[in-house]
């Protein structure tokens, strides 16, 4: 059955949400608890640029009235073959993986588990099935790492996410092949509120790979996603999110993950498409001895505004958080990068170290970035650096010299210049998604 | 077999931000030949190679450059090195994040261009490359780390001066200009690029030796010596003209070319 977006209400209200939770036949504690989040997401004024975290970053034409809440649930497909060709070209590669989920739009369309792993006590299935089959599970996590007042945007989320993923490893299980989650905006003008939740539970290990992706369109749409990682200790997780929206999608993203003691997470958040595009990224180290990796890559072009807010909070001592986000930009395009190191008073022998590296290929083009400490112990060590350059010429004319064009000895550069990153993450499929994703970037 | 020369420099005026550096320079180089551009600290002889090179910070102002009779001038720098050019250069940039095996790859098909279905060169097979690659690296001694290094980050002076040999080497061009190739070298590095250059020299290409020692030409033998002196060549003659500079030192020659009063 075919979605569209001229026979729902455009908007979004309370009925609105009671709406999708009554078609979703939820439980009430469920409704219940998307209305709460409905008050929540009123109570909060909408980020205004005289905000401290929105200075950089307009958001007054979000087109939050113009898309339609969620879309009619689709029929799931019975094979991967039924799914939507450009959700299938995304995973046409043949790489292995240890599920696959796939949301369109607002619907939870399909999920493939491969054999052996359910037998471990792995759960992988799209958020809504969850609920029915492990309530209290859910129940336990869900809005326990992002709490439903984080940001307005995350309230917008908990009222009325549909589809959505949950990952659950049990304590010792090590899943080393990815699993897979997909998230395709099919309709242009509709919104899609996805909502990842994993669970590692005590030394377990485990690797999530997000792609989002959407259909070419006019219409505007709205994308509000929360991801929210629990590392139990001294398990480790590795999310790694690959953004690739059509230029139609206003895109919020709010993404935190809480370490227990030892606990390991490696995030890696590539933005890329969009017209707009806003990360809130997230490690809480709450247990001693925890490491959050967060690494980033963006390249913004044409008329893109890519912004991330991110946050290293030491909560407890001898943990570690190691921030390094590199970003491109072309044509007119605009990116802010703001960023936080917290530690708190008891967090003595923290190590955190944020780095923000911006190169900039055109003049029109504008990158703004600052970094923050705020630092309670006095047993610590913190480094930041942030820059913003241009390509060297030099770099150019050396390249040109050997018979490189101009065009390859750029991208030869910025290849390098996000290598640092990527070769940091050792999944091929996604080094490889990054490495195409620059060179069509680029215009090669 | 055309009797048109291979490189060609006419009456060469340019130099930088306004200021000009060469002040009329003509030079004439055929297949086979190895030329030695010889003089003092700052007389030019760099500006010479960045202009032919096409570094895009220098300004001509009057004068031609010609490759096979074509006008180089109007070329990107990518394209003279398509059409068989290469300089070696004195002070090699440093570019992070690019490996030397990536940068080096690239290179190799940028210069070969695709398979023009005549039994001319084309793109070189993965394979191919990395035994070429191994193989010209054993001949100038330089560690196969060096591949996956970023281009010149961390190497030294002598480092760097080899990765510039190893890239000539295997770009195969028909005319080579190196700009100080073999200054800053111990012995034994001298004896191995020097041996490395004679090896590439295969009796059709042409080569363009600068340096301000006579030393270098003790292991390469040029068959022409030319002196540069405030931006003009000022004298020009046979490999003994090298040894006679050696003697008798830039300043003399200076003199004598300054007519007393
Ligand atoms: N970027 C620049 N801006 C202004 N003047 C320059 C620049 N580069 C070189 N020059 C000047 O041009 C003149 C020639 O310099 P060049 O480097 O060509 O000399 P050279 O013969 O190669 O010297 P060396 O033997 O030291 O390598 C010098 O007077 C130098 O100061
Ligand atoms: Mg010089």
């Amino acid at each position: 059955m075919e979605a569209s977006v001229q026979e729902a209400t455009k908007g979004f209200s309370r009925r609105a949400a009671e709406e999708l939770s009554l078609r979703r036949g939820e439980p009430d504690w469920v409704r219940e608890m998307r209305l709460s989040a409905w008050d929540t997401y009123e109570a909060i004024p909408m980020p205004k640029r005289t905000d401290e975290e929105w200075r950089r970053t307009d958001i007054r034409r979000v087109p939050i009235d113009d898309v339609v809440p969620f879309t009619e649930l689709r029929d799931k497909a019975g094979s991967r073959q039924d799914l939507p060709a450009r959700v299938l070209s995304a995973l046409s590669t043949g790489v292995e993986d240890s599920g696959l989920n796939v949301q369109v739009d607002s619907s939870p369309v399909y999920t493939e588990v491969q054999p052996g792993i359910s037998e471990q006590g792995v759960i992988f299935t799209d958020l809504q099935s969850a609920l029915e089959h492990y309530p209290d599970l859910v129940r336990t996590y869900l809005f326990g790492a992002v709490p439903v007042d984080d940001n307005k945007f995350a309230a917008l989320n908990a009222a009325f996410w549909s589809g959505g993923t949950f990952l659950y490893v049990p304590s010792g299980v090590e899943i080393e092949v990815p699993f897979r989650n997909v998230v395709y905006n099919e309709t242009p003008g509709a919104s899609v509120f996805s909502h990842t939740l994993v669970v590692a539970e005590d030394e377990a290990s485990v690797v999530l790979v997000d792609h989002w992706s959407s259909a070419e369109g006019e219409d505007l749409s709205l994308s509000c996603n929360v991801i929210e990682v629990h590392v139990g200790e001294a398990a480790q997780v590795r999310y790694i999110q690959l953004q690739d929206w059509g230029r139609n999608m206003w895109s919020f993203n709010t993404q935190k993950a809480h370490c227990a003691q030892d606990a390991q997470v490696n995030f890696l958040n590539v933005a890329l498409g969009g017209k707009f595009s806003r990360s809130n990224i997230a490690g809480i180290l709450n247990g001693a001895g925890s490491l959050a990796e967060m690494l980033g890559i963006y390249f913004a072009d044409e008329n893109q505004h890519i912004d991330h807010l991110t946050r290293q909070e030491h909560v407890s001592p001898y943990a570690t958080s190691d921030l390094l986000i590199k970003g491109a930009l072309k044509d007119r395009s605009r990116t802010v990068y703001s960023g936080l190191i917290k530690v708190h008073p008891h967090a003595q022998r923290t190590d955190a170290y944020q780095s923000n590296r911006n190169l900039v290929l055109s003049r029109n083009a504008r990158a703004d970035t600052i970094p923050n400490l705020e630092i309670g112990a006095n047993d610590v060590r913190c480094t930041h650096g942030a820059t913003v350059s241009q390509v060297e010429e030099e770099y150019i004319f050396y390249l040109m010299s050997r018979g490189i064009t101009r065009t390859e000895a750029i991208k030869l550069i910025v290849d390098g210049f996000f290598d640092e990153v990527i070769e940091r993450v050792p999944v091929e499929e996604v080094q490889e998604f990054v490495r195409e994703a620059i060179a069509r970037k680029i215009g090669l | 077999m055309s009797d048109t020369p291979l490189f060609q420099v006419e009456n060469l005026h340019a130099g930088i931000e306004g200021e000009e550096i060469l002040k009329g320079v003509d030079l004439t180089i055929n297949r086979g030949e190895i030329h030695a551009l010889m003089g003092p600290n700052g007389s030019g002889k760099s500006t010479l190679a960045y202009i032919v090179a096409g570094h895009p910070n220098y300004e001509v102002f009057e004068g031609r450059v010609l490759y096979k009779g074509e006008n180089v001038l109007e070329m990107g720098a990518d394209e003279r090195a398509q059409l068989g050019m290469f300089l070696a250069f004195q002070y090699p940039t440093t570019i992070p994040g690019v490996s030397m095996a990536n940068f080096l790859r690239l290179a190799v098909n940028s210069v070969r261009g695709e398979d023009d279905g005549e039994g001319g060169k084309k793109r070189i097979a993965p394979r191919e490359f990395r035994r070429m690659l191994r193989e010209k690296m054993q001949m100038l001694n330089i560690d196969e780390s060096f591949a996956t290094r970023y281009l010149n980050e961390g190497f030294s002076g002598g480092e760097k001066k080899r990765a510039e040999i190893l890239q000539m080497a295997m770009l195969e061009p028909e005319f080579a200009i190196m700009d100080e190739t073999v200054s800053g070298l111990d012995i034994d590095a001298l004896r191995t690029v020097s041996e490395g250059v004679n090896k590439l020299y295969d009796g059709t290409m042409a080569m363009l030796l600068i340096t301000h020692y006579q030393r270098l030409l003790n292991h390469i033998k040029p068959h022409y010596v030319h002196v540069m002196l405030e931006g003009r060549i000022v004298q020009s003659g046979g490999p003994e003209l090298a040894e006679e500079l050696e003697a008798k030192g830039y300043e003399q020659i200076r003199s004598e070319l300054t007519p007393a009063g």
